[in-house]
């Protein structure tokens, strides 16, 4: 018992004496620590403070460059530009002399026609900021000139703490054409930076929002990076700190389109001035897109302007009752008109309504009766009675009645459905929409507040692609495409190969077939047949489509709609008819009969696919 | 006895305020709104801190004996699984990942080897002429010692080698056996550098040894080791990494490579040189601000104190730390449980040797190790390590006594 008591007395001492050596050896520990730092911060403060003092070392953040957009044949569609940013460091002003003197002097900084650069209240304000972010720049100028940037470059001498930088931005070489398709950039907002997808993603970077820049984003983006560099007394790069760590930027990847851009310019400049519409040429064998304008089209170079010149820019656009920001290719939604009757005739022949032969006994007279409803053809002088060739050919809309009367809404409706109506064919850009294939029970739904209810007539309208019915020009394009390969029907896109930025591919678009399109090979060539007559045959609507040497298959249309007296003309139309390799769509809006507007328009992009040379020389 | 320490808990919280205002000021120059700011992150680190150390001291002490075994069980389990799945950052895998939530195994670590080491000597007590009671320690110490050297981390593997040599002279070693026993490291250090300091750290462990009276059979060993040892290291040399050279090297000497990670050493002793007696003033530092520390809110925040705050500063924070490691091990006076004195001192030691090695670094004593400095530092699974051991002290302090 007293052994143990001695023992743990024992212990205790020993701890104790332990715990006194610790604590010396922290003693030890620490007045070495405090002598350091006495040296460093008493005998040797001078010599360090003006180090401090000299140190000019900046922490760049390098925005990494983003990928190019380019053509199928390589022509840049969409590339980089730098952008000089005069910004303000306050920390370089030290003394309240020279704030004040920077203030006036920048004030008095004009242009050549000397109006002042910079406003008394802005600058005030950027100097208030300044006060509080002393380390951070402020900007004065966004995205100046070449002009400006000499101003201020030959008054840096007197200008302590102007610096001016540089960033990179978005550029559209060709303006507004291919505009719906490439989208724009712009500064992230606060919003999209919460997203937990755009971690990565700093104030003051830019995203893509619409288009191809939408869509490739993760693409086109790279990775950011970071630089110590030397800077003199006026803030100018002396040379980048290889000794400090450095993370490089990583260029964003490009993307090689499916786009022709020859066929693209085509396409932008057949269009009548002031006319709104759209076209597509694509090619319906694995569903690569040539060509896709939008009128009125956009130019994406305002979203890199400077914020007060985007502004005004920008209201111009949104404010435009001809809603220029709509890329109605794949947004605008119209009644598909007398195209529809490809649709019709394919679901009569497939479903053995009738054969290519075969006639309706009611001959066209210029309108059909239906109940207490005549229903008109738009020749009013009549075609007769036609079999179904002949009734794609000169578009007769009493066939058609007929027809749709014998084939029902529902087998018209899966025919419209396994061509890609109703329905996203998911085109690689954002804003794309389906519009509506309907049948009864839809239909009243859809009209429920105004009352209307299904009934047989309807099926008067929609077997000739009028009333509840809309698809837009994509759509169109795409079923036709579809329709006369017989290969089925492949996903639309853009996107051809994925290259990194020193030219090597990465990732190589694979067609995708969203439906089969299985149509028995007789309904196939009597459709082909159809379109054939439409364009080649005297009397055809379409004859104005006319390629030397090809043989083009078309089909017409002239859709009434509500928002103007002249009809849409639509043409579709596919070349060559032995073995199809492009598709082409035309849309324009309120123009009139779709023979003599949006033929010629088709006729001009075919000629150009097929006769590239002729159709340069005649540019 | 019982009372709280009122000492400890004011060196505590002017500890941790002190460091917010730190990581605040280094941090403030990034654009970000203020719930991503990583002050504001730092301030819910320690909020989840405190709960977690209320936690640590309201259970019995006796129950952290009881789960000390099923710590170290676990602890090695996640470093075993960060060598595989460790979410690489700046080359080195460190960190785990668990439902979101990213944390080092290597933090939590050091508390289950200080608990299980604590555990095991307070029941067995080691000499060095008994080399059989060496064993199990020595083998407790490194598995996570191995397992944290191969992440690689240099800085984190010594803090076990601190707790084991303060839980040895604890446990019952003289300073003359640490000496010993840490000879034949000195040798592997020495022997790449100089021959001279080399062969007179021989000599040295050679006279020590015999004046001492060490039985004949021990002397022989560490002279084996200690000469052995030098050799050996040499043919390892070769066989290393270039970054775990170049660590090594400017492990001895700093100023080997005053372009790579010496220049940041030395930009760090510009900044608190700059500071001069009194700081520049909160927010006011130009080296600070001007982010040439790549690691100013984390690794060189005592720069930051410095430049700002100047002498004055610094050395107020030196007294507090003083005063914190001062009040920890005096807990050892009160009670005479061998599993919480080892307990206290272990932790302290964790803490001084943090404490050094980063300000040591900063002044340009030392290169560049990759440890933080307890309460100042930005950090997450730091804070929660440092706030679970100052949990275990207070914990310690006021229930040590009746462990058994």
């Amino acid at each position: 018992m007293l052994s143990q008591l001695e023992r743990s007395e024992d212990n205790r001492q020993e701890i104790n004496l332990k715990s006194l050596v610790f604590i010396c050896a922290v003693i030890i520990a620490f007045i070495v620590l405090i002598l350091r730092l006495l040296q460093l911060q008493y005998f040797e403060h001078e010599v360090n403070f003006k180090r401090a003092e000299e140190n000019r070392i900046r922490k760049i953040n390098i925005k990494a460059n983003r990928g190019y957009i380019l053509d199928r044949n390589g022509v840049v569609l969409v590339r980089n530009r730098p952008s000089y940013q005069i910004s303000l460091l306050y920390s370089q002003l030290k003394s309240r002399e020279d704030r004040d003197s920077v203030f006036n002097r920048l004030l008095r900084i004009t242009d050549t026609e000397g109006k002042r650069l910079l406003d008394s209240s802005a600058l005030a304000f950027s100097f208030e900021r300044g006060r509080w972010q002393r380390f951070r720049f402020q900007r004065l100028i966004e995205d100046a000139s070449q002009e400006i940037v000499a101003l201020f470059e030959e008054r840096s001498e007197e200008l302590p703490g102007i610096e001016i930088l540089v960033e990179s931005r978005r550029d559209y070489p060709f303006g507004s054409q291919g505009g719906h398709i490439f989208g724009y950039t712009s500064e992230i907002s606060e919003q999209e930076l919460k997203l937990p997808q755009n971690e990565h993603y700093v104030m003051g970077d830019r995203i893509g929002k619409k288009g191809l820049e939408f869509t490739y984003e993760r693409e086109f983006r790279g990775e950011n990076g970071l630089k110590f560099v030397e800077v003199n007394a006026l803030g100018r790069e002396i040379r980048t700190m290889t000794e400090m760590p450095s993370i490089k930027a990583i260029s964003g990847n490009s993307i090689v389109t499916t786009i022709d851009w020859n066929l693209q310019q085509i396409a932008e400049t057949s269009i009548p001035e002031d006319f709104k519409g759209a076209v597509v040429a694509l090619n319906p064998q694995n569903g690569e897109i040539y060509a896709m304008v939008s009128k009125p089209s956009l130019d994406p170079n305002i979203f890199s302007l400077e914020k007060r010149e985007l502004h005004r820019a920008w209201a111009s656009v949104a404010l435009d009752t001809a809603k220029p920001l709509t890329n109605r290719a794949i947004s605008g939604l119209y009644p598909p008109g007398s195209v529809f009757k490809v649709i019709t005739a394919a679901a009569g022949l497939e479903n053995n309504v009738f054969t290519e032969h075969s006639r309706y006994k009611t001959p066209c007279l210029g309108g059909f009766r239906f109940g207490n409803r005549y229903a008109r053809c738009w020749h009013a002088g009549g075609h007769g009675t036609l079999n179904i060739l002949d009734a794609l050919k000169v578009s007769c809309n009493v066939f058609f009645y007929q027809a749709g009367l014998d084939i029902g809404n529902r087998r018209i409706g899966e025919m419209a459905r396994k061509f890609g109506y109703g329905a996203a064919l998911g085109v690689d850009i954002p804003g794309e929409r389906f519009g509506t294939v309907i049948d009864s029970a839809s239909y009243e739904k859809w009209f429920e507040r105004r009352g209307w209810k299904w009934s047989r007539g309807e099926i008067l309208n929609i077997s000739v692609g009028q009333g509840a019915i809309t698809v837009t020009p994509l759509q169109q394009t795409a079923m036709v495409g579809a329709l006369a390969t017989g290969n089925g029907l492949y996903k639309p896109h853009f996107l051809k190969r994925v290259t990194s930025p020193d030219g090597k591919v990465l990732k190589e678009y694979k067609p995708e077939k969203i439906s089969d399109g299985a149509l028995s090979e007789s309904t196939r060539k009597a459709v082909l047949k159809g379109l054939d007559l439409a364009v080649n045959a005297p009397g055809g609507t379409a004859r104005r489509a006319i390629v030397p040497g090809i043989r083009v298959g078309g089909k017409t249309g002239s859709a009434e709609n509500p928002h103007g007296d002249k009809t849409h003309a639509w043409f579709v139309a596919v070349a060559p008819l032995e073995e199809p390799v492009i598709a082409v769509g035309v849309v324009l809006e309120n123009a009139g009969g779709g023979g003599a507007m949006a033929a010629p328009i088709a006729q001009k992009i075919l000629n150009a696919y097929f006769h590239p040379n002729s159709s340069q020389a005649a540019k | 006895m019982k009372k709280i320490d009122w000492l400890f808990m004011i060196a505590l919280f002017a500890l941790i305020g002190i460091g917010i205002m730190l990581v605040y000021s280094a941090t403030s120059n990034t654009e970000l709104v203020w719930h991503k700011t990583e002050w504001f992150k730092q301030i819910t680190h320690f909020a989840a801190g405190f709960a977690i150390a209320a936690v640590v001291i309201l259970l019995p002490a006796k129950f952290w004996k009881n789960i000390a075994w099923v710590t170290y069980a676990i602890s090695i389990i996640t470093l075993f699984l960060v060598i595989d799945f460790g979410h690489v950052s700046k080359g080195a895998g460190r960190w785990l990942e668990i439902g979101g939530f990213r944390f080092q195994p290597s933090e939590f670590a050091k508390i289950a080897y200080l608990l299980t080491s604590s555990l095991w000597l307070s029941k067995h007590s080691v000499s060095i002429e008994r080399p059989k009671t060496l064993l199990v320690p020595a083998l407790l110490f490194i598995v996570p010692f191995a397992l944290v050297l191969k992440q690689p981390n240099l800085g984190t593997s010594l803090v076990f080698v601190a707790i084991t040599l303060v839980h040895f002279y604890w446990a019952g070693f003289r300073l003359v056996d640490l000496f010993l026993l840490v000879s034949p490291v000195a040798s592997v250090i020495l022997s790449a550098t100089s021959a001279l300091y080399w062969s007179l750290l021989i000599i040295c462990v050679f006279f020590t040894s015999i004046k001492f009276k060490f039985p004949i059979w021990i002397i022989a060993t560490v002279m084996i080791l200690g000469i052995g040892a030098g050799y050996v290291s040499q043919m390892a040399w070769n066989t290393m990494a270039e970054h775990q050279k170049s660590r090594i090297l400017t492990f001895i000497d700093p100023t080997r490579d005053p372009k790579g990670e010496g220049y940041q050493v030395i930009q760090s002793q510009i900044a608190i040189g700059s500071g001069g007696m009194f700081g520049k003033g909160f927010g006011e530092g130009s080296q600070t601000n001007l982010a040439f520390l790549p690691e100013e809110h984390t690794d060189f925040i005592f720069s930051v104190l410095g430049e700002q705050f100047g002498f004055v500063g610094a050395s107020v924070v030196l007294v507090l730390f003083f005063v914190l490691l001062w009040r920890s091990i005096m807990i050892c006076r009160l009670h005479s449980d061998k599993f919480a004195n080892l307990v206290v001192a272990g932790s302290c030691a964790i803490f001084f040797f943090h404490i050094f090695v980063n300000i040591a670094m900063t002044v340009g004593f030392m290169p560049v190790t990759g440890l933080p400095l307890p309460f100042l530092s930005y950090g997450g699974s730091f804070v929660l390590t440092c706030m679970i051991l100052v949990g275990l002290l207070v914990n310690m302090r006021l229930k040590g006594g009746d462990i058994k």
